[in-house]
């Protein structure tokens, strides 16, 4: 039923007025003018038709031509078919080797990023020095050459392969000379594949030399012991190390592995077993070694064979004809109790010398033959091979190549017209050969002087072995394709010899089916595969044979002397050369990380100098960075001075490696060549020489990241001790046992799961510097080059400090500049280095300051840095006081200004995708690799497990050869970093300051006796 | 009218002659309404030469990086602040002026207040350019600011310093531009009823439609000491607070809690100095002799002794408490400022701010015209080089000597600070040209009561004590704009 009823809201609705109708017709909305519209009228309307379609029509051409500009695209163009071993963000290891070390090499989706020591590895047990760090990064070298040249223009292959061996063909019916000139090669498929291309062309000679020459102990050791070999040394094996002039533990022979031996008598562990090796270093110029060891004695070149010749006196009891007293009665006097401690400590005792002289190697083997070494400290049969050139051999080729004998030349990792020390006579000899062939992977100084160059594969792009030390052998395995159109030189080798295995990863793989994986214990495919996961064989270890020195010194006795006097001239200054740290023999002076890696010791990047004693700059009036110009053996170079204590007074050191003069724009002059300083004496190359020197008056700075060299007093800096003290109280001078009251401001933090924390130890560190280039390589710290480093803005998030201290006869010695200047004597100089890095601080300053909270504390323990968030107000710089943040302060990744190698798209590819880059005005630091702590967590994750101690390690410590470094978790009591914190001889730096931080330092110990204290 | 005047041992604060209101008005506007002299053209050209290096400067930096300033790793300030704790601390003379004098009933200070104030807004201008020069990346500043963001819970660090700095510099930037903007209203509405044509119409619009009426005066009266009792506050709490940028961190030489007293005396000390170095031109150069008077510059001189002696005394204090602290760093750094790489700048901050501001205890000194304005540009010098010793020599040889450095600046560091001198002229002369330079109002309030003129009327009608007026008399010697042959006469 329908109701009929109306409602009405009022009586104006049921009234239905005037008023009402007309409101209640508008209660809801304006009426669309749709009639007015129809009508024509609505163009006068409020959004008429023609206006909407002009808006229109203008917004859409405005919005297509805002379109047309080009955004910038970046292609990210995904696996079409993935890899079956490549997950993005995995990243992947491959076994390889690196100057016989046994490496891994870190790729991430298929290019090598960073070398990581295989912890395996016989020699160093995981330690990567520096180069091998740095190595990776010449890979994407751009200024390697693309293809092969001929005669300066870019050739093919297949037209290399035909011109090469056309040539071949006719210069072995034509009967003249083919050598081939390399420097040390250690791989037994290498040398295998020379010795077939000899046998192909019987009247080849593969003539071996290496620019920093081991020739003298060689030869000492064929005349000693009938061994033409270099030992292999057993410093962890010696108590008392004496080293005349051998830097082993910055460049001699194989540093990595002799920093992890002469460590291992020296470091915590050691110490907690009251056993500390003794350790005396008499040298000219301030090595590595120098500054570690506990008694240095700073010598003229001159004297060294003199001294040996006292300390074989000394220790054998008779007089050798020629000996006389050192002018140097300190030096003297350390002699006679140097062959004392030597003699107490027989059989566990080692007598080194650096000198290139045959000779004084014979002497030296004598002494070490006296003091039963030979099978304990020195092992000659199972030999090291890391170097076998034979200095004579050069010599031999380059006046074959002048009397015009040689019809073919191959260069196969040497470049003797920069490192020969008559340059001119290898580019004169090399005009009167008919072919040369450079398999250099830069059109390197040699190279360029060839009708082809060959360009090798770099060592991550090949395939390869190699065997350091006897039994030993290592396999090399690619971890990339080529990246330029590059061949391995052993591939071009077995083309031109026509070898009947055409392609080389087969002959490598045959020759150690055949020979070599049995001495491992491996045999067939599934050999081969373990191989190329573990790396390396090994055979079963043998005991050294022990040797006896039974030869007639007095001859040796009087080469010696006659060496000596030569040297001491004319009361001429003594020039030493030496290898920098860094730069070595400078086969790497276009990689930048190396260029500005500090050196050790004088703390100079992108140069080498001259290193004179303090006492003499003050003689002459010389002030740091003064020219002066080095005159000796007929050849001068002018370099900028430097006031190196320790330096011995009247002497000048100077490093090779510097000066290439074609090696890229980065390496390109930097510093001036010493190598033309070197003389051939007896058949061996030698690296001292009497020399004048002039200064020209003008001065050119030296680039060094530090400039303040002691520590001012300041002992809550730097903490050491003596072994003596040490042996009373493990505690001594570390304060550990001290009690203080302290009283903070801030709350704790909670750390509920992981307190990262690190362990430094002072007297297990050397100062070697593979830290700074392992953290540059794993967190994109970029190089700024040597007019920023001294603006003293080098960029490194780890550094190592080194400070001097001068022994005035009184308790710790000197330390204050003022004190310093006013001492007569600087010679008796004692290093201490410490790696300094964010400390993490819980009470940490930086934190507090930070206006928008861009550095923060994390859960962790961890002091974070938030480049997104910060806005460049510096002032945690200001108030760290450890000074370890850097600031970015240009945007070096797009300043043409800095185009060092990061700007260019092929190196870029050695990046660390797992760390960002950092954009100019942020500040940033060290961050405990943390993007390494968060792979170790998920691993342990999605291994369903909790993290071990081990998982995860910082790329300091894990490339640290030393072993100095320890990182943790410090809520774990049994991690390895709870127990070196436990230690006795902790202490944090600036520890009065309270701000926590979060890395314990161990104090520095000397063995010093009494007589030297 | 007698009632109303003060007694004549009072120095009179405005000379001259046959002084009316409206020759005050006519004196004051003088600059504003007429065209300007040479001297002042000469004087804008350079100002702005250097108003121009100083964009070049900034735009150069924006452009590459802070990299082009001489900083490093161990100096990360330099200049840069030493320029902004500067031109802060110069700031400081006008709110004094301004606020606490007006509180205190000091009328002398009603000739200087406006010109002090001008220079406090410009100054602080020029010091807030620098916090954004000195960014790494300035276009990031709004990360400063807390401000609601999208990222949950992120907030500025209200522990940090720096944040207080924002809060107190904006503060005080804000505060002193109304206290002087309102102190305007009435000589802006006095320019409005001279002027004609657009010029009416723009000053019309900037006096904010001031009537003039009783009510007008009374609420204006008002604001004005409302204003002053809020700025009172900020005289001392902003240079307290750029002080504790220092004070809170740990770098030996910054960690000290004498900074905030030390620093605000500092800061009056050298505003003062800019207060007289640019007033005893102006005077001179806008004939404004009669308002702006001996006893003017006397009384600044003598505020300049005392916060400088106030500084001399923390100074020692400083040495003191390094000394007794028995903390090697702080002793070193003390040290250092005498026997370290700039040990130069350290004798020109001792020198000038303890030894030369004590010649302003003599007399003859202080009412010397010349000697009073080199003495000021000389303070401010010294002032200068405190804070860049407080900065520089503190934070490069600090706690680990491995990371010991110096620091050179780069023609872009002195480019930018001579430049923010030239803004800062650029800014102050264009004030000169278009806003009295003088309070009238405040001046006209005080002209039947402490002006010569009213003296001389005491004077005339007798009932003085002779021995006070002969007190008077000697006391007008010093006065370049008082003849004293008019007192003999009587």
């Amino acid at each position: 039923m329908d109701s009929n009823k109306k409602y009405w809201k009022g009586l104006e609705e049921l009234n239905k007025t005037p008023e009402f109708v007309e409101k209640n017709k508008h209660e809801f909305a304006e009426p669309i003018p749709i009639e007015d519209v129809l009508t024509g009228g609505g163009l006068a309307g409020a959004t008429p038709r023609r206006d909407f379609l002009k808006a229109l029509g203008f917004g859409v051409g405005a919005v297509t031509l805002a379109a047309c500009q080009k955004v910038p695209v970046h292609k990210s163009i995904p696996y079409l078919i993935k890899p079956e071993e490549i997950t993005p963000g995995i990243a992947n290891y491959y076994t390889s080797t690196y100057e016989g070390h046994a490496i891994l090499v870190k790729t991430r989706e298929g290019r090598p990023i960073k070398i990581e020591g295989n912890p395996n590895d016989l020699l160093s047990k995981g330690g990567v020095s520096a180069q091998a760090q740095a190595s990776v990064l010449d890979l994407y070298d751009s200024n390697r050459l693309k293809s092969p040249v001929r005669d300066n223009t870019e050739y093919g292959w297949s037209q290399t392969d035909n011109f090469v061996k056309k040539e071949l063909t006719a210069i072995k019916a034509g009967g003249k000379k083919i050598r081939i000139v390399s420097s040390t090669i250690s791989s037994p498929s290498t040398l295998a594949v020379i010795a077939d291309f000899i046998a192909q062309y019987p009247n080849t000679k593969h003539v071996v030399y290496d620019a920093v020459s081991y020739t003298g102990i060689i030869q000492a050791n064929q005349n000693s012991f009938g061994k033409a070999v270099l030992p292999h040394y057993r410093f962890d094996k010696a108590d008392v190390i004496v080293s005349f002039g051998a830097d082993f533990l910055g460049t001699w022979i194989s540093p990595a592995e002799f920093i992890r031996q002469y460590v291992q008598n020296r470091n915590n562990k050691s110490l907690e077993a009251k056993k500390m090796s003794r350790h005396i270093q008499f040298e000219t110029g301030m090595s590595v070694t120098g500054t570690n060891a506990d008694v240095r004695m700073p010598i003229k070149p001159s004297e060294e064979g003199i001294a040996l010749v006292n300390l074989y006196n000394a220790i054998s009891g008779t007089t050798l004809p020629g000996s006389k007293k050192l002018n140097n009665s300190n030096a003297d006097k350390a002699i006679t109790i140097v062959a004392k401690e030597l003699l107490a400590a027989k059989g566990k005792a080692l007598v080194v010398a650096g000198s290139n002289d045959v000779a004084t190697q014979i002497l030296v083997n004598s002494i070490n033959s006296l003091l039963g070494s030979y099978g304990t400290t020195i092992d000659l049969d199972g030999a090291s091979r890391q170097y076998a050139g034979n200095d004579a051999g050069l010599v031999e080729v380059i006046s074959e190549m002048n009397r015009g004998e040689v019809d073919a030349v191959f260069f196969l990792n040497a470049n003797p017209v920069y490192d020969y020390y008559k340059s001119k006579d290898v580019a004169d000899g090399l005009k009167k050969v008919r072919l040369k062939i450079s398999f250099a992977t830069y059109a390197d100084e040699t190279a360029s002087l060839c009708n082809i160059i060959a360009p090798n594969h770099y060592y991550l792009e090949s395939w390869g072995d190699d065997n350091a030390i006897e039994g030993y052998y290592t396999i090399q395995q690619p971890a990339i394709n080529p990246v330029y159109d590059t061949r391995q030189a052993e591939q071009s080798l077995l083309l031109w010899s026509d070898n009947p295995v055409k392609e080389y990863y087969t002959y490598v793989r045959n020759n150690w089916d055949k020979n070599l994986m049995a001495k491992g214990g491996l045999s067939g495919q599934k050999g081969w595969e373990t191989l190329l996961q573990t790396g390396f064989v090994k055979e079963a270890e043998k005991p050294a044979g022990t040797y006896t020195f039974s030869h007639d010194l007095n001859a040796v006795a009087q080469t010696i002397i006659d060496h000596s006097n030569q040297i001491a001239e004319g009361n001429k200054m003594e020039l030493q050369l030496y290898q920098s740290v860094a730069m070595r023999d400078g086969k790497r002076a276009n990689n930048p990380w190396l260029q500005e890696l500090p050196d050790p010791v004088s703390k100079v990047t992108w140069d080498n100098f001259a290193a004179l004693a303090p006492a003499d700059m003050k003689k002459w009036g010389y002030v740091d960075g003064d020219l002066v110009t080095i005159d000796a053996n007929g050849y001068s170079v002018t370099l900028p001075a430097l006031s190196q204590p320790g330096q011995t007074q009247g002497t000048v050191s100077v490093a090779v490696g510097y000066g290439r003069t074609s090696a890229g724009p980065v390496g390109l002059n930097v510093g001036k060549n010493a190598f033309p300083f070197y003389s051939l004496r007896n058949g061996t190359f030698q690296a001292s020489a009497p020399a004048t020197l002039k200064a020209t008056g003008d001065n050119s700075p030296l680039a060094q990241t530090q400039t303040h060299h002691s520590i001012e007093g300041r002992n809550s800096i730097i903490k050491e001790t003596t072994f003596k003290e040490y042996l009373k109280n493990p505690a001594s001078n570390s304060g550990k046992d001290e009690e203080h009251k302290t009283y903070s401001l801030w709350d704790e933090y909670d750390h509920p799961a992981y307190n990262w924390v690190m362990a430094i130890d002072l007297n297990a560190c050397t100062g070697c510097g593979a830290c700074v280039v392992a953290c540059s390589a794993e967190n994109n710290v970029v190089v700024v080059g040597k007019a920023e480093v001294m603006r003293r803005r080098e960029m490194h998030w780890i550094r190592i400090d080194r400070y001097y201290s001068f022994n005035d006869n009184g308790e710790g010695g000197t330390t204050r500049e003022k004190e310093i200047a006013k001492l007569e004597d600087l010679d008796n100089v004692r290093v201490v280095y410490q790696p300094m890095l964010c400390q993490h601080c819980d009470h940490a300053p930086c934190e507090t300051v930070c206006p928008v909270l861009a550095t923060v504390h994390s859960s962790e323990g961890l002091n974070h840095m938030a480049y997104n968030r910060c806005i460049g107000t510096r002032y945690c710089a200001n108030n760290c006081p450890y000074k370890v943040r850097r600031f970015n302060w240009f945007n070096y990744w797009n300043d043409s200004r800095f185009d060092n190698y990061l700007q260019n798209e092929h190196t870029q590819l050695v990046l660390n995708p797992d760390v960002v880059t950092r954009f100019r005005g942020v500040m940033e630091k060290c961050s405990m690799c943390i993007q390494r702590i968060q792979a170790g967590k998920l691993k342990a994750k999605i291994e369903k497990r909790p993290l071990k101690d081990g998982d995860v390690k910082v790329a300091c410590q894990q490339t640290c050869p030393a072993n100095a470094i320890v990182f943790g978790n410090a809520n774990d009591p049994n991690s390895e970093v709870s127990k070196a914190l436990k230690s006795e001889r902790t202490y944090y730096v600036l520890e009065e300051l309270d701000v926590k931080p979060g890395i314990g330092y161990q104090t520095k110990v000397r063995n010093i006796s009494e007589i030297e204290a | 009218m007698a009632s109303h005047s003060e007694s004549i041992i009072r120095e009179p604060l405005i000379t001259g002659k046959d002084i009316t209101y409206a020759q005050i008005t006519n004196d004051i506007l003088r600059p504003v309404e007429k065209m300007p002299g040479r001297a002042w053209w000469i004087g804008f050209t350079v100002a702005s030469i250097g108003a121009c290096l100083w964009v070049f400067a900034v735009s150069w930096t924006f452009w590459f990086g802070i990299g082009e300033w001489g900083l490093n790793k161990t100096v990360g300030w330099a200049w840069d602040i030493t320029g902004f704790v500067w031109w802060v601390g110069i700031g400081h003379a006008g709110t004094l002026i301004s606020a606490i004098l007006l509180l205190f009933r000091q009328n002398w200070r009603n000739s200087i207040n406006r010109s002090a104030e001008a220079m406090t807004i410009f100054a602080v201008i020029c010091a807030a350019t620098y916090i954004l020069c000195h960014m790494g990346r300035p276009w990031m500043f709004v990360y400063s600011l807390p401000l609601p963001n999208q990222y949950g819970s992120l907030w500025v660090n209200f522990n940090s310093p720096l944040i207080w700095d924002v809060f107190a510099i904006s503060t005080y930037f804000s505060v002193s531009l109304v206290f002087w903007y309102t102190g305007l209203l009435p000589d802006l509405a006095a320019i409005r009823d001279r002027a004609v044509g657009v010029r009416r119409r723009i000053y019309s619009v900037m006096s904010f439609g001031w009537t003039g009426s009783v009510k007008t005066w009374q609420r204006f009266e008002a604001v004005c000491l409302i204003l002053a009792g809020i700025s009172t506050p900020l005289v001392l709490s902003v240079h307290t607070i750029v002080s504790m940028d220092f004070a809170t961190s740990l770098e030996p030489g910054w960690h000290t809690t004498i900074f905030p007293p030390y620093f605000v005396a500092g800061a009056i000390f050298s505003g003062f100095a800019m207060v007289q170095t640019l007033l005893l031109v102006t005077r001179k150069v806008l004939g404004l002799e009669n308002y702006i008077t001996m006893f003017h510059i006397e009384a600044m001189n003598k505020i300049i002794l005392l916060t400088g002696s106030i500084v001399g005394v923390a100074y020692l204090t400083e040495f003191f408490i390094a000394y007794y602290s028995g903390s090697e760093y702080e002793q070193y750094t003390f040290l250092n400022r005498f026997i370290g790489p700039y040990w130069w700048a350290g004798c020109m901050m001792y020198g000038i701010n303890i030894l030369m501001t004590q010649l302003m205890w003599f007399k003859s000194i202080r009412t010397n015209i010349a000697i009073a304005w080199v003495l000021s540009i000389v303070v401010n010098i010294g002032m200068w080089f405190e804070r860049f010793v407080i900065i520089v020599t503190s934070l490069h040889r600090d706690y680990l000597p491995s990371s010991w450095a110096m620091f050179y600046p780069t023609w872009v560091d002195m480019s930018i600070f001579i430049g923010s001198i030239g803004v800062f002229f650029t800014l102050f002369l264009l004030f000169i040209r278009v806003l009295p330079s003088i309070a009238i109002a405040e001046v006209k309030l005080i002209l039947k009561s402490s002006s010569e003129q009213a003296k001389k009327k005491v004077i005339e009608h007798g009932h003085v004590d002779p021995e006070q007026l002969e007190f008077y008399k000697e006391s007008l010697v010093v006065f370049d704009s008082v003849d004293t042959a008019d007192y003999e006469k009587r």
